[in-house]
This record gives C-alpha cells, sequence and structure tokens, in this order.
C-alpha cells in the first residue's frame, strides 16, 4: 500500500472490516426479500411480450375472480400522473415520460397491469388469467432507425429526447493545424447492472395514509418526491427507507417496483411486496446506455494531441428517465484527462424500443472513454510510439486548467497511476513478451487506458448532505445519515471520521441510515459524492459535536474548550501531560450537571467538482484460432487523495475491475427481430467467473495533502475503476492481434471478425 | 402434500411439503431461514448465482435446484447453522479479515461454497478455490478478496496462522 509517509492519523488509513460483517457472514442481515409484514400481500407484474404496442382492451376479470387475488391494477384504475423515475430533488426538472402503468407499451418488458394476492403463486396465476389485446405500431430497435426523420415518436416531441454539448477552443480551426487527423466510429452495448440482490419493495399503506416503503433504494429522498408527485401525499406522509441493500451500481438509484407496490397496498390497504426475478431485472429495470460514437483526434507528429471532436448518440431505451443527466455527465467528465485546449462534445439521447436505460457505475465515463482511449491506441501505433508514453505526454498535471470552464483541476494524479501501473506489472518486460509473441497462435498483447470520473453534481445542480451527530449519556454515539450504502461501506468511511475527529473508538460511534423520517435530507448516492461530500459533511458534523464535548470537558478539566483535545475516548488537558476525563464522565457532566443533551447536525454543500484518476494495464492472451481472450495480469492503480479505509477500497477496486472486464468481453444485452431480448438469465447473460479473473495488482496514489475539499483530502474510487477496463483489455487484444476492434464487447466472434477470420 | 422427514441444521424436522416446493422455499417461506439468499428466482435452469447454495449430505448445491420431495433422510446444513453459537466458523472470520463481505448478498452461498471444500481439503490451491466458486456471483469484490479469505481460513484450519 503506497500510503502517504507518516500517517499521522488515529483512524484514516485504517484496515476495517465493513461494520455489518458479522452479520452477514452469519446470514442475519435482514434484505428487504427477507422481511415479512403481517398480513402481507405478494405482488406480481405482467409485462408487456410487444416492443411497440397500444392496449386496445384489457380484460381482468378472471384474475379478480381468482380465489385469493386482492387487487388488479392497470392504466384504467391507477394514477396517471406523469414522473420520472430518476427525479433527484423537488425542483428537478427532467421529461415526465413514465406511468406507473400506461394505456401504450414501449418495449418487450413494460409494465402492463399488476396483481397483489394472498401467496404468490396466486399471483402468478392470477397475472396470466389477464387478457390484453394489443394494436401494434412501428417497432424501433436502434438509433439509426428512430432518428430518421420520419421514424415514429416513441413520445411526443419526437426520439430525439435533447441534447448536451460543450465546447471549449476552436476544434475546427485546431483541427486544420495538426499533422494527422484520425476519425472512427466507436459503438457501446447494453448490459445489466447484476446485483445479486433482486429489486424489491414492500409497501405498506396504512388507514392512517402513511405510505411506508422498505426498498434496497439508492435515493431514499428522491423517491420520497417522486411518490409524492404520484400519489398527491405530502412528504410527511410517505417514509422511504432502505434496511439493506444486496449491491446496487446506479440499478437502484431509479424508481422501479416501488410505486407498483404502493398501488396495490393503496387499493388493498395491506402491506405489498413485490420482488423481481432475475428475468424480470435484466428486462424491467434499467441497461447501461448503448452508444454510437464518431470520435475526431487531430494530434501531431511528436504524439501531442491538439483536437477532439466528439459526437455521440445514447440510446435510453423506452423512457427519458437519466437521458439528459447522463448525457450532461457525459459531457463534462471528458475534459478532465487530457491537455488538449480544442475539444467539443456532443450527444443526443435517443428513445428506442428497447430496455429502459439508465443509471449505472461509470454515468456515460465508460462509454465515452472506450472510443477515446481506444483511438489513444491506435495513434501511438500509427506514431510507433509506446502508448503509456503518448498517455503520459497528454495527461494533465496537478494544479493545471480545465481546458472548458478555465478552473483548476485541482490535485490530479494520472501520471503518478500511470507510472505506478507501469511499475506493478513490469511493463517494458511484457511489452517485449508481447512483441515475441507476434507470430503465435497465442498472442500476448498490452493494453493500457486511462479513465476519469467526478466526485460530485458540483455544476450540474445541488449537490448537499446533511449529517447529524447525537451523544449517548455513557460516551458513546449516533450517526444519523442519509447515506444509503451499496457494500461499499460509504456509512463505516463516515464513522472513520467522526471517530478522527472525536476520538470515540469506532465501536462506540452506531448509526441509523437512509431512512426520510429518521434522517436529514441527503442527495443519495450516486455520482462516486460519497467520499468527497458525504465524508465531510461527517466531519463538520463531528467537529461541530467537538466544540460541545470540549466546553463540557473544559468544566470538568477547569480549563479553557480550546485547551481540550479529544483522542483514545478520552477528554485530555493539552496543558498538563497525563491530565484527562472520559468522554462518558464528560457526557455524564452534561446530561447530569449542565442539563444539556448534545446533537449536532452540519450541512455540507460540493465547493467543486475535482476528478478521480484511474490507470490500468492489461496484459491478456489471445487465441487467433478460437478468439478467445485470457486476461493474464491486470494493473490498477487508482488517485483517490487519500485512503481512508485500504481494505474497503481494494475490495471496491477488484469488483470494478470485474465488472469492466465483463463489459470489455463480455456482457451484452441483444434483441430478436420482435425486439425481445436474447439474454436474460445469467445462463445467457454471462458474467467473467472465478477463474476468469486474471492476477491482479492494485494500488492508490495518494500524493501530498490530497484533493483540496475533500476529507483529510480525501476522493472517490467509486465509480471512476470501472471507466478504464474495457479500453484497457481491448488495446491489448488489438495489439496482440494487430487489427482493431471498435464495437463492445470484444468477445471471441469479434476477435476472428477482426482477424478476418469469419464470413459475416 | 408429501411428508418429507430430514435434518436441517443438527435437528430432525418433519413436514408436510408440496410437491413442487425447492428446497429454497422450503428454507426461506416454511422455517424462516432466510439467511440463504435467492439471487435468480425462475429463470434459469442451471448457471445462476449461487447465493441459495448450501450443504446437502456434505456437498454445496444450489438449494433452487433441489426439490423438497427428494430430501428424506438428508441432512442439510444451511448460513444459521455454521456459527457454534456465539462463536464464528473460522470461515466467517477469515470472511470479516479479509474483507471478503461488501453487500453481503453473496456471502451465504460462499461460505456454504468454502465450507465443503475446505470440509474436504484443508489445502486448496488458489485455482482449486477459484474453480469452487465457478457457479457464484460476486458483483461487488470480483473474487478477489473472497479466494483470498478462503486461503486465510485455510490456513488458520491447518494452524498455521497465529491469528484465531
Amino acid at each position: 500500500m503506497n500510503q502517504m509517509k507518516g500517517n499521522k492519523f488515529r483512524e484514516i488509513g485504517k484496515r476495517v472490516p465493513i461494520r455489518d460483517a458479522a452479520s452477514k457472514v452469519t446470514g442475519r442481515k435482514i434484505y428487504v426479500g427477507d422481511m415479512k409484514l403481517p398480513g402481507m400481500l405478494y405482488a406480481k407484474v405482467l409485462f408487456s411480450p410487444k416492443a411497440h404496442a397500444r392496449i386496445k382492451s384489457i380484460d381482468t376479470s378472471r384474475a379478480e375472480s381468482l380465489p385469493g387475488v386482492r387487487a388488479v391494477a392497470t392504466y384504467k384504475n391507477t394514477p396517471q400522473t406523469r414522473f420520472n423515475s430518476a427525479l433527484r430533488f423537488i425542483e428537478h426538472k427532467i421529461p415526465n415520460t413514465e406511468r406507473i402503468f400506461d394505456d401504450t407499451v414501449r418495449f418487450v418488458g413494460d409494465r402492463v397491469a399488476a396483481v397483489a394476492a394472498d401467496t404468490l403463486e396466486i399471483a402468478q396465476e392470477a397475472v396470466k388469467l389477464i387478457q390484453v389485446e394489443y394494436e401494434e405500431l412501428p417497432v424501433m430497435m436502434t438509433v439509426e432507425e428512430a432518428i430518421k426523420e420520419d421514424a415514429y415518436p416513441i413520445h411526443e416531441g419526437g426520439n430525439i429526447v435533447g441534447q448536451a454539448h460543450v465546447e471549449a477552443g476552436d476544434v475546427d480551426k485546431a483541427m486544420e493545424e495538426c499533422d494527422y487527423v484520425f476519425e472512427d466510429r466507436f459503438t457501446t452495448q447494453l448490459i445489466h447492472h447484476a446485483a445479486v440482490e433482486p429489486h424489491v419493495a414492500i409497501a405498506d399503506w396504512s388507514y392512517d395514509d402513511k405510505l411506508t416503503i422498505y426498498s434496497p433504494s439508492q435515493n431514499t429522498f428522491g423517491f420520497r418526491v417522486i411518490l409524492s408527485q404520484i400519489f398527491n401525499l405530502p412528504y410527511n406522509r410517505i417514509r422511504m427507507s432502505a434496511p439493506a441493500i444486496g449491491g446496487a451500481f446506479g440499478g437502484k438509484l431509479e424508481m422501479t417496483v416501488e410505486p407498483v407496490a404502493a398501488v396495490l397496498s393503496k387499493m388493498t390497504r395491506r402491506p405489498v411486496k413485490l420482488e423481481y426475478t432475475r428475468r424480470e431485472c435484466i428486462f424491467g429495470t434499467r441497461v447501461r446506455h448503448g452508444s454510437i460514437a464518431c470520435i475526431k483526434t487531430g494530434f501531431m507528429k511528436d504524439g501531442r494531441i491538439h483536437a477532439v471532436d466528439m459526437k455521440f448518440y445514447n440510446d435510453t431505451g423506452a423512457y427519458a428517465t437519466s437521458a439528459l443527466n447522463v448525457s450532461g455527465a457525459m459531457s463534462h467528465k471528458v475534459f478532465k484527462a487530457y491537455k488538449i485546449e480544442n475539444m467539443r462534445f456532443h450527444v443526443n439521447p435517443v428513445y428506442t424500443n428497447t430496455i429502459v436505460a439508465g443509471a449505472m457505475r461509470g454515468y456515460g465515463s465508460p462509454q465515452a472513454y472506450f472510443g477515446l482511449e481506444r483511438q489513444i491506441n491506435k495513434i501511438a501505433n500509427f506514431l510507433h510510439m509506446d502508448p503509456a508514453w503518448l498517455q503520459e505526454i497528454n495527461m494533465v498535471d496537478p494544479d493545471s486548467l480545465d481546458p472548458c470552464f478555465h478552473k483548476p483541476h485541482g490535485n490530479p494524479r494520472p501520471k503518478d497511476c500511470l507510472r505506478r501501473a507501469k511499475e506493478l506489472i513490469h511493463y517494458e518486460d511484457i511489452c517485449k513478451e508481447q512483441e515475441e509473441s507476434r507470430d503465435g497462435r497465442y498472442r500476448i498483447g498490452v493494453g493500457v487506458a486511462l479513465g476519469v470520473h467526478g466526485n460530485n453534481c458540483f455544476g450540474a445542480h445541488r449537490d448537499v448532505t446533511t449529517l447529524m451527530l447525537k451523544m449517548n449519556e455513557d460516551g458513546t454515539c449516533i450517526l444519523y445519515s442519509g447515506s444509503h450504502d451499496m457494500g461499499n461501506d460509504n456509512v463505516g468511511m463516515q464513522k472513520q471520521v467522526v471517530s478522527e475527529v472525536l476520538g470515540i473508538p469506532l465501536d462506540k460511534i452506531d448509526t441509523v441510515e437512509a431512512d426520510t423520517d429518521a434522517c436529514l435530507w441527503h442527495l443519495g448516492d450516486y455520482a462516486s459524492r460519497g467520499t468527497y461530500v458525504v465524508g465531510m459533511a461527517a466531519k463538520k458534523a463531528a467537529e461541530s459535536m467537538k466544540k460541545e464535548l470540549q466546553k463540557e470537558a473544559s468544566d470538568l478539566l477547569e480549563i479553557d474548550p480550546e485547551q481540550v483535545e479529544l483522542y483514545d475516548d478520552r477528554a485530555w488537558d493539552s496543558t498538563q501531560e497525563g491530565r484527562s476525563v472520559s468522554i462518558a464522565e464528560v457526557m455524564l457532566h452534561c446530561q447530569r450537571d449542565s442539563m444539556r443533551e448534545l446533537c449536532c447536525s452540519e450541512t455540507h454543500p460540493a465547493p467543486r467538482g475535482p476528478s478521480s484518476y484511474g490507470v490500468h494495464i492489461a496484459k491478456v492472451q489471445v487465441d487467433t484460432e478460437t478468439g478467445k481472450t485470457k486476461v493474464l495480469e491486470y494493473s490498477a492503480v487508482q488517485d483517490v487523495g487519500r485512503v481512508i479505509n485500504p481494505l474497503a477500497l481494494e475490495g471496491q477496486l477488484a469488483g470494478a475491475i470485474h465488472m469492466g472486464l465483463g463489459y470489455g468481453l463480455m456482457e451484452n444485452i441483444t434483441y430478436d427481430a420482435e425486439g425481445n431480448p436474447q439474454e436474460t438469465c445469467f445462463k445467457q447473460y454471462q458474467l467473467l467467473s472465478a477463474s476468469d479473473m486474471p492476477k491482479l495488482y492494485m494500488d492508490f496514489v495518494a500524493e501530498g495533502e490530497g484533493e483540496p475539499g475533500g476529507p483529510y483530502g480525501a476522493k472517490s474510487l467509486g465509480e471512476c475503476p470501472v471507466v478504464p477496463c474495457a479500453p484497457a483489455v481491448v488495446n491489448a487484444i488489438c495489439n496482440a492481434i494487430g487489427a482493431e476492434i471498435d464495437s463492445l464487447p470484444a468477445n471471441p466472434e469479434a476477435v476472428l471478425r477482426a482477424l478476418g477470420r469469419t464470413t459475416d | 402434500m408429501k411428508n418429507i422427514k430430514f435434518e436441517i441444521n443438527g435437528e430432525w424436522k418433519q413436514l408436510e411439503i408440496q410437491e413442487s416446493w425447492s428446497l429454497l422455499y422450503i428454507i426461506r417461506e416454511v422455517l424462516g431461514l432466510t439467511g440463504t439468499k435467492c439471487g435468480c428466482q425462475d429463470s434459469c435452469l442451471d448457471g445462476g448465482c449461487g447465493a441459495c447454495v448450501v450443504i446437502v449430505d456434505g456437498e454445496a448445491k444450489r438449494s433452487c435446484r433441489i426439490k423438497g420431495c427428494t430430501l428424506e433422510g438428508a441432512r442439510v446444513l444451511t448460513i444459521e447453522g455454521v456459527a457454534d453459537g456465539e462463536r464464528l466458523h473460522p470461515i466467517q472470520q477469515a470472511f470479516i479479515d479479509a474483507g471478503a463481505v461488501q453487500c453481503g448478498f453473496c456471502t451465504p452461498g460462499m461460505v456454504m461454497r468454502a465450507k465443503a471444500l475446505l470440509d474436504k481439503n484443508l489445502s486448496p490451491t488458489e485455482e482449486e478455490v477459484r474453480q469452487a466458486l465457478s457457479g457464484h456471483i460476486c458483483r461487488c469484490g470480483g473474487f478477489q478478496k473472497i479466494v483470498e479469505a478462503i486461503i486465510l481460513a485455510a490456513e488458520r484450519m491447518r494452524g498455521e496462522s497465529d491469528e484465531r
């Protein structure tokens, strides 16, 4: 671990297992799917078998008369309010295209109706009894079809949802100044998040008109806004709670099952559980946006990149949801990587009759950086230069300016990541192996890629978190955090920060989490904002509490409050060595003598939007007969400012590599001619297995004081490391075989095609 | 309905079950042992997520794929039966110490798979551990820390590691 030298901290930098690990290894952690409420009903959804159709008639009578069926919901008896499942906060404005149920279905997997029954079996039986007649509408499965001028509009206003456009310098003029200009078309596929926990919600609409929903949501406060719009309930009548999350990766950031369970609970006034099967999760929730990109890069003979022009179409699927958010995020993230003065990014998200695309780890970056990094590899090969060297001369430096907004990047360390990644994998040696295997059946390839991701929503919309801290009279404390812990231990990180400030050990800090009635407003857990924003909010709340504890302790120690230091679970007299009182004594004094309760909250708005960086190097072996790729070794080094919990970061980084390599090599959702998704279970939708994973070399660079504005200089890991994986591994394959693959995934068929070994 | 008698976590149970019920359904819905998870439900005939793995007569099995009516006389161990009261099993402790627990949804199945492996072979190679995990999905951690945890547990169970 390449930690900052001389750790001056007590808690920051410690290897801490996730705080609920013991519950999880014993099977005692209760997820929503494990919960049962008294009188609970079970729901099942009827999904559209048609890619695009109007419902001519729907007959629910047979379903309703089945014994044990308590409610059948369709567009006819449910609120027809249009909403956007990706809404984040009360004044957020994004296109409202969704309804709980609509009279039109826009993809195979769209919701048609739902049943609540005494048992799941009865609900399953009942949905089969619902008879629907469809009037088919024109189907557009690809962006190319959907953007045609005479294309049938999937939503009013046409199939182009909107645009995002960002420009720096004078791109057209700069292109003319370049020695060479490369232009390529890149495409990326739809993929499934594959959190092992399926989407599930239990809704309980009481006769007192309080709607309580338990679901593994990444954005309880955002869901409350949408539920309020749909059901016309004030916020005090909606409680969203996320008791546990079995993986999310963005797939649980947008509302899916919750309003269905809620409407059935409203109709029956009983708790209703709706849990999707894997098949339903794959087609009925969200996927990563597919994309088509035209990327033009102008460069000089010496390898300097002078201008980049990127034009994207994102396939947003059947509903708007995150279309504009992802496009907006993409359009900014490409400006953070290289010293390129002249750069233009344009994107149009487009409706098609495919699965709804939404938030997924990386949020536009994986698509943008796939093309960009592939093209840089091509340029290096064309100039007979080492791709790593070409990367290095173009990468941003610390304290340099963003070419677009002329604001400081902060402390970006991609060059340190590159140096360390090369060291770890013995870069020169593996490049030699690549040369030596040139003519064999099994070729060795080496690929390098940079990935960049942000740390919050600064510049896009407000990004604020408020945390609350309460002391108990025995000197222990409770942190009230709106954070949703998806397994990355972001809440544990907050505890470490609180412990560092107050000197109270971790096992004396507990948490209340992700509950709209119990916690203060929180933007939601996305945009990799957990460390930089929420971690800083934890620091502020703890510092506020520290002042109160110093004040109370100063009574007992008979010194000024500023002379009190807190560590080792005690308050110390800094003027006299060895003199101290325990925090428990301080709190007893506080409650008994001062007659005060201590509860502090602090709000932290993101002060700026720094980026996190990762450089990954893949070494692959490609079988030129079968097209199969084996990733042999993989080096991944990330710039995270300062490491708060190395144990958690290593696990998260390894998971990102698994997800990113799957994106590069195999994961893919395809369709037949009628618009039916073809990969709807884990047999068909394959992920890398434990044996497929390469030998990993992972590290973090944390130079100087880290990232300005982060807690102790820390910034995110989160989404960033999923960005460089696909281009790194595909660059390695292309360098091995001496041919180009510009479409994901680079599966054996794609490799054979690139080698000219197939007929199609 | 059919009457079956089988052992679950060291206790013999007699149950009236429907022919269609899977072992997973019996464990979670009838016996209320929700530690065993389900990540695929109806969709796969084989392949899958591995979250529902339990040990049946010493073998790690996907409980969603076992018909309840085949269980007569079987000895079933679920995640609830792994710890000895307050004392965690060394595999569970190793999962915690190695940082192998993230969202935790795959964890019970992983622990059961690891137990079945180490009960037979206390010195598996890394590749044997990885092969054993082939029917499991870990989306949070890419298997890395889980593999390390199982190797650490094996070391401790062989008495080679000082800790625990």
